[in-house]
């Protein structure tokens, strides 16, 4: 009898530690997820519309996006980004196209792949007016090419 | 239910631990366990003999090693932004504080403990023939510890460690002809500075542990190898202390016989060879004072492991491990102080920068070393060992007294202050 | 006893078990998060759709931060300042209410510590707040919270801090770079003030101690300028606004643009047209400026008005403490300016100088400038207290040419001189005249020496 409560005890013991190592980890995993992030935000506002001219689109390079703005139609943000590898792609006035300059992927100004090894076409991100009348660009919100946003 | 018995025995390989068999092989099977016998006698459970302060330590550099690995993941050794990451930790990172306040804690433990492990390796005799090469291996983990500590109080990078970093590698550059270039080689410049933050970082996360660990384990492997644990011999009955083998002592021990052997023991190769054993046996006429580690000594081993634990993670939810402004080399804090383990030395240093901080020092090591060869006395028992126990007893005195001197009685300017009369820093 | 050691290992494992959960629970529920969900609530009570209702409800609760990477800063704040960049916040409670005002700095790009101080990092309201041990920049009282403007806006007035001008005025007349050093230039009896902003001391210090120096600092060498509370005021927030932080540059480099206009207003401000002409208007001493923008690269432009002497060895041009943006703002300037505008500049002016008046008036800016005021007076009069030293104050200059030749002067200006002691059993004399040597060059000593002869010159013709 004796001899029964001692191990059982120690068997309730080991039971209790191994719930508690169990927490630990899980505690270790939500201590490793990053709560925030040291890189541009997925969402940054990108300034006032007036500051974007028509024609060929303006390259942001820290935010690796082009922004077009053309006439009548509005604003639409694409991605810099080639589907491929991920290096950043290069928009030519001159042939109205995108070069990817690692693996020669082509992207035409719609975004849609015309040759080479990209599987997709480039993203497009959603792009809105923020109350204080800048654009807000989301790239966590992949949107249709055909997207536009009117001012 | 095959499969998983099948699996769990393809794991363990041991009987049930219901049997004897069993206890025995969890011990000698096990790559974790095998360090310890397969059975112990009951003194040295004895908590009042070792007070388990070495399992302690051990357990306190476990959690150290643990908690550090994980802030090593949100640490960059450089200048500003290690503090940028500590005030992350404290911030924004989930449990990012409980576990720098928990290293932080665990670290001090380990100082105090490693030192009081020391003590009562020395009041219980416990460094005699034939573990005195061990003592000296305790007294460079102990050093280590120090190290450890050391190099990891920089790492915040605030003023506190700036500073008590600053004191302490000058109080080691008065030694004479390597001083100079020690603290140089030490901070990769001719202060504390980005490349001094780079190498205390590499000593504290790689150098230092491996070398710690690395003789802990010849260490542990020596205690074991010397007879276990310490036990209070001079405790046991009469009839039991004779029936000792002689304590590794060559020439007057008598070499075992096989005749041991006759009484269904296995004895490992070193137990049958010819000649004198410099360790202790047990013999059979103990054997009813021995008990299977399994589950006596496991138990409680277990109980310091968590009782370790608990007091550092109850300690650490409590307090928050100090965080001072960033480190700014332009503004010396009044009184600038080195970490409170060489309050004592920076104490010396301030009535003489060579004998305090050179001579003294270096002496207490090497005296310290030199412990188990100069007490040739071959008693452990407390009441032959007078001179020595009171000789060891001023020592640790003095060095106490240094500390508490000079973490609560020393103000601005290094002045006598008591820590009763609260300063009023003057306005600049 | 044996017995127990597994009961005492299963309680402490439960122990350990709570103190884990103890410790996941703690770091699970900071304030900031009780905000968010306050947030949320009053963002969605004027939402009319049922389904953004529930969405906003739910989002989950996160840090938001600004990074300001060239300034080494991170800002937490509007993790519970939710509402700075949203007008329809105007009349939230704190900490959810708009910021109305800021023009083009909007929090997301700028940051708040740049302006309010505290602890950007913290997610606690006390920690942020800053009112805590080793966060050595709590927030600015509301009155002083202006004074950071000056921080970025270095030169010219800036609109609605009318106490940065005047503080900076002050600075340059009334002789504080004779004891103190602002970016390299000035005296060295004094602490050097170039990061006086970013030295924890509390701006109602500062204020009592412009009005009395003693008061707050025992024994302080600095002479009572008698400042008034308005002047004590404009030094204080000048003061504040002192940081090693480029912060203009970093802030130009991100978006700002340094306007040819400042740099007129600079070029107005600093005299330049004593010295340069351009397509010939001005004054013949330095080189005519149209076209150097040509001549030169904007490199070569900026390291110039760094430090001329460096770049153009013989250079007499003195070395005018410029502000990066500030150079940047006068190099743009140069490369527009015309002999039109240099005209409309001169006729600003009441006279025309002659070179030789160009001289004198440079002497009269270098002695405002580099601190001879600040014992020796505004009008030369002398006057300040020096105890124990002969005739118990210091010397007043307008008889300078009565008493020594005018290379004795320039040799006192050159190499300083100490005052003769009155008693030798009391403390020597507080003030001395420092030796100019480091600060000043040759010409520049030659052209006080002028401008003190000059004076001597209208009294004799009185």
């Amino acid at each position: 009898m004796k001899r029964r409560s001692f191990l059982s005890w120690g068997a309730a013991g080991f039971v209790t530690l191994w719930s508690a190592v169990g927490v630990s980890l899980a505690a270790v995993v939500r201590f490793l997820t990053p709560s925030v992030f040291y890189e541009p935000p997925q969402a940054f506002k990108i300034g006032n519309p007036a500051d974007f001219p028509f024609g060929p689109p303006t390259f942001l390079a820290d935010e690796k996006i082009y922004v077009f703005r053309e006439r009548d139609k509005g604003f639409a943000v694409a991605s810099a980004v080639c589907t491929h590898l991920g290096c950043t792609v290069a928009y030519f006035p001159s042939d109205q196209k995108f070069h990817c300059p690692c693996h020669g992927s082509v992207f035409v100004s719609d975004g849609s792949v015309q040759h080479g090894p990209a599987p997709r076409g480039l993203e497009w991100f959603e792009v809105t007016l923020a109350r204080d009348g800048q654009l807000n660009v989301d790239k966590e919100k992949v949107v249709p090419p055909a997207y536009r946003l009117m001012v | 239910m095959n499969v998983i018995r099948d699996v769990w025995q393809s794991i363990v390989r041991r009987d049930p631990l219901s049997t004897d068999k069993g206890k025995s092989e969890l011990v000698f099977l096990n790559l974790w366990l095998h360090i310890h016998p397969a059975k112990v006698k009951k003194e040295h459970l004895k908590i009042k003999h070792t007070w388990y302060l070495g399992f302690i330590t051990f357990f306190l550099f476990l959690i150290l090693v643990t908690t550090g690995v994980a802030l090593m993941c949100y640490y960059r050794p450089q200048s500003p932004q290690a503090y940028q990451d500590m005030k992350d930790l404290q911030f924004v990172v989930f449990l990012g504080r409980f576990l720098r306040n928990m290293h932080r804690w665990s670290a001090h433990g380990m100082v105090v403990c490693v030192f009081l492990h020391m003590c009562r390796v020395f009041y219980t005799g416990s460094y005699k023939k034939p573990r005195q090469f061990n003592w000296v291996v305790g007294v460079f983990l102990f050093l280590l510890t120090l190290g450890l500590s050391f190099t990891g109080y920089l790492l915040p990078w605030d003023q506190l460690a700036f500073w008590a970093i600053t004191v302490g590698t000058n109080i080691g550059s008065y030694a004479p002809l390597v001083g100079k270039q020690l603290r140089e080689l030490l901070l990769g410049g001719h202060s504390v500075g980005e490349s001094a933050l780079l190498r205390f970082y590499v000593l504290h996360v790689a150098v230092l542990p491996s070398a710690v660990i690395l003789l802990t384990m010849v260490h542990f492997w020596r205690v074991r190898k010397d007879g276990g644990l310490s036990r209070p011999v001079w405790k046991l009955k009469q009839d039991q202390a004779e029936a000792l083998v002689t304590i590794g002592v060559p020439g007057d021990a008598p070499a075992l016989t096989v005749t041991t052997a006759a009484k269904d023991k296995t004895y490992g190769l070193m137990e049958v060879v010819t000649g004198k054993p410099i360790f202790e046996t047990v013999t059979a006429e103990e054997e009813e004072d021995v008990v299977f580690s399994y589950p006596y000594a496991f138990f409680r081993e277990a109980v310091a492991l968590m009782a370790t634990v608990t007091t550092i993670m109850a300690l650490s939810l409590v307090w928050s491990a100090p965080l001072e402004e960033l480190a700014n080399p332009a503004k010396t804090p009044n009184p600038a102080k080195a970490p409170w383990y060489f309050l004592g030395l920076q104490e010396l240093v301030s009535h003489s920068a060579l004998l305090g901080g050179v001579v003294a020092p270096a002496l207490m090591v090497l005296a310290l070393m030199a412990v188990p060869y100069f007490d040739t006395n071959p008693s452990r028992r407390p009441a032959d060992r007078k001179w020595a126990i009171r000789v060891f007893t001023i020592f640790v005195a003095i060095n106490i007294v240094l500390i508490i001197v000079g973490t609560f009685f020393r103000g601005p300017g290094w002045a006598l202050v008591p820590p009763w009369v609260h300063i009023v820093a003057g306005a600049e | 006893m044996e017995r127990r050691t597994p009961q005492v290992f299963f309680v402490l494992s439960l122990l350990a078990l709570v103190l884990i959960l103890a410790a996941a629970w703690q770091a699970n529920t900071p304030y900031w998060k009780v905000y968010q969900r306050d947030f949320h609530k009053l963002e969605a009570q004027g939402e009319p759709n049922s389904l953004t209702k529930a969405a906003v409800l739910a989002s989950p609760p996160v840090i938001h931060q600004v990074l300001l990477t060239g300034l080494q800063r991170v800002d937490r704040c509007t993790t519970c300042h939710l509402g700075v960049e949203d007008p329809t916040m105007k009349n939230a409670p704190q900490p959810f209410r708009f910021h109305p005002g800021l023009g083009p700095h909007i929090p997301s790009k700028f940051g708040c510590t740049i302006c309010h101080g505290g602890q950007g990092l913290a997610t606690e309201k006390s920690d942020a707040h800053g009112n805590v041990m080793f966060w050595q920049t709590p927030l600015l009282a509301k009155d002083y919270i202006r004074a950071s403007c000056g921080r970025c806006h270095k030169e010219g007035d800036v609109p609605g801090v009318p106490e940065l001008t005047e503080g900076r005025h002050l600075f340059e007349t009334q002789g504080c770079r004779g004891c103190h050093k602002l970016n390299g230039v000035g005296g060295s009896i004094g602490p050097d003030l170039t990061t006086e902003g970013a030295s924890h001391r509390a701006p109602e210090w500062l204020e009592r101690h412009f009005l009395t120096p003693n008061a707050v600092s025992a024994g302080s060498a600095m002479p009572n300028f008698h400042f008034t509370k308005e002047q004590a005021r404009a030094l204080t927030y000048y003061m504040l606004s002192l940081t090693s932080e480029d912060m203009g540059s970093y802030y130009s480099s991100v978006r700002l643009i340094p306007s040819a206009g400042h740099g007129r207003q600079l070029f107005i401000e600093k005299n330049c047209i004593a010295c340069h002409n351009v397509g010939g208007v001005g004054a013949k001493t330095g080189p005519d400026l149209l076209g150097v923008t040509k001549r030169h690269s904007p490199g070569w432009l900026d390291e110039q008005l760094v430090n001329p002497s460096l770049v153009y060895p013989g250079s007499t041009m003195p070395v005018y403490d410029l502000e990066t943006n500030a150079r940047k703002a006068l190099v743009n300037f140069m490369a527009t300016a015309t002999a039109e505008d240099a005209q409309a500049i001169l006729s600003q002016r009441s006279k025309t100088l002659t070179p030789e008046d160009a001289a004198i008036e440079a002497g009269r800016q270098n002695f405002a400038r580099f601190g001879c005021v600040g014992c020796h007076g505004l009008q030369l009069q002398g006057g300040v207290p020096n105890p124990n030293a002969q005739g118990g104050e210091v010397p007043s200059l307008l008889h300078a040419s009565d008493d020594y030749t005018k290379d004795e002067v320039i040799a006192i200006i050159r190499n300083g001189k100490v005052p003769p002691t009155e008693d030798r059993s009391k403390p020597a004399p507080p003030l001395y005249m420092p030796s100019w040597r480091s600060v000043l060059t040759e010409e520049d000593i030659n052209r006080v020496a002028d401008y003190l002869w000059s004076l001597q010159k209208k009294k004799d013709s009185w």
